[in-house]
């Protein structure tokens, strides 16, 4: 699985590092999310797509 | 003076509909999302749906402002709710790093203890009024720390920021006269705390910071720090307030999810962001269309004043399941209650810090309480959602 921050629509809410601080970090010039870890580890699946629904702006997406 | 007679502010469109209600305005919100197009009787346009939400606001011809008219009292534009486009991304990086989960994380002893020390004054009791025990003072006490205010201003800056956030008078008139005279007030208080800041030696704390941050090459003025200083007092401390009235009081009805709560304490955070939805604190914001734009097929022109409703796209049905039950587990829950766009809160992780720990010290030294018998929670929704008088009833001791 591989997943995506669409940097255009972040707006910094925190919402994916606080969900799954194993796949998301924030930037420390512009607090716009990046990811940490991709392809998406096995076990992290779950968490990956758990932070797809719960970005308030639509912007992480997964792909397998 | 006109007088424009108000009775009451009718301060969201959900609220002119049959179905509101002070004590559970959910249902008003979910009608509300459940129209089409909607807007006010005066024309004033309305976005309630969730899915049309992230796209009006995330379009470059929807702004913050009228370019005339700001928030909260003020005479220029705040910074940075009151601006747009690059002007407002410049503001924007070099506050949001202050604000991270990271950044904020360090202020959670200070939390834990100002908490322990509001409750400590009631535990004995087996009752206490919290709106006034706890949830007005707490985050006051937070954002004096932050700041680096004088604790003894406590007072002074609670004064204002009552005055701008639910301004008294009969009218429209008289309100807004009063909200912009306790603005006056705010600048000349913020002035005189930066010129002794000035003078004195240099601190850690956010004035601190913004008296030797450096942004495009240059020091920020004096005009800039006040700016950006209105916006924090007035927005961080009502807001957080108001958010922890509406959760108390939620879980004071609630008891069998409070004991899940405190059974497993992990499920907190989700508790939080579930209540943050149900309750939204902050029903609604204004946005103007610059040009004429169509979003999700819909017609926007040019000039358009809109009222932008959190709190029915919070209980948007085609979004939320079920969305009157308040479901900790709920797997997609990409609600708005801190708005969402460029304008998204920017203290959004310092209030979930605060709510997170107040409601873990508060549960823990309190952990059974109910509303106390013969007396009501009292809500206002104007402006913000909040228990105003929050009466519980507990074991003493």
């Amino acid at each position: 699985m591989r997943v995506t921050v669409d940097r255009d629509r972040c707006q910094g809410h925190a919402l994916c590092v606080l969900n799954a601080p194993a796949l998301f970090d924030l930037d420390e010039i512009d607090s716009h999310a990046y990811v940490l870890a991709d392809p998406v580890p096995g076990e992290l699946a779950g968490s990956a797509r758990s932070a797809v629904e719960n970005c308030p702006e639509q912007a992480i997406a997964v792909a397998d | 003076m006109t007088a424009e007679t108000v009775t009451p502010p009718h301060f969201c469109a959900a609220h002119l509909l049959g179905s509101w209600d002070e004590h559970h305005p959910q249902r008003a919100f979910i009608e509300l999302a459940g129209q089409n197009a909607p807007n006010r009787p005066d024309g004033t346009l309305v976005v309630a749906r969730r899915e049309e939400m992230t796209e009006f606001l995330r379009h470059p011809a929807v702004h913050a402002t009228d370019g005339v008219n700001y928030h909260m009292g003020a005479q220029r534009p705040l910074i940075p709710l009151d601006l747009d486009g690059e002007a407002h991304r410049k503001y924007r990086k070099l506050l949001d790093p202050l604000f991270t989960p990271k950044r904020v994380a360090r202020l959670e002893a200070t939390i834990r203890a100002r908490t322990n020390a509001l409750i400590d004054v009631f535990a004995d009791n087996g009752k206490a009024e919290l709106m006034l025990g706890l949830c007005a003072p707490l985050p006051a006490h937070i954002f004096i720390d932050l700041l680096g205010l004088p604790t003894d201003d406590l007072p002074i800056f609670l004064e204002f920021k009552e005055a701008v956030v639910r301004p008294q008078g009969a009218t429209v008139d008289e309100q807004q006269a009063n909200m912009l005279a306790a603005g006056e007030r705010t600048y000349d208080y913020l002035a005189r705390v930066l010129d002794e800041r000035r003078a004195g030696p240099p601190r850690d704390d956010l004035i601190g910071g913004f008296l030797t941050v450096e942004m495009d090459g240059g020091r920020l003025t004096d005009q800039e720090i006040i700016d950006i200083c209105y916006l924090l007092v007035i927005a961080g401390l009502d807001t957080v307030t108001c958010s922890l009235s509406c959760m108390i009081a939620w879980f004071a009805e609630h008891p069998a999810e409070r004991r899940r709560v405190l059974a497993g304490p992990e499920l907190l955070g989700k508790a939080i962001e579930e209540l943050m939805r149900y309750e939204s604190p902050v029903p609604l914001g204004h946005r103007w269309v610059t040009e004429d734009i169509e979003v999700h097929g819909r017609h926007f022109p040019a000039g358009s004043k809109v009222e932008v409703v959190w709190a029915a796209a919070n209980v948007d049905p085609d979004t939320f399941p079920d969305p009157l039950t308040v479901d900790f587990d709920r797997p997609h829950n990409a609600h708005v209650g801190f708005a969402a766009g460029p304008h998204r809160c920017l203290g959004s992780n310092l209030a979930r810090l605060e709510l997170r720990v107040a409601l873990e010290e508060f549960h823990r030294r309190i952990p059974e309480y109910k509303i106390t018998p013969g007396e009501d929670v009292v809500y206002t929704n104007y402006g913000v959602r909040a228990a105003i008088h929050l009466p519980i009833t507990f074991p003493a001791g």
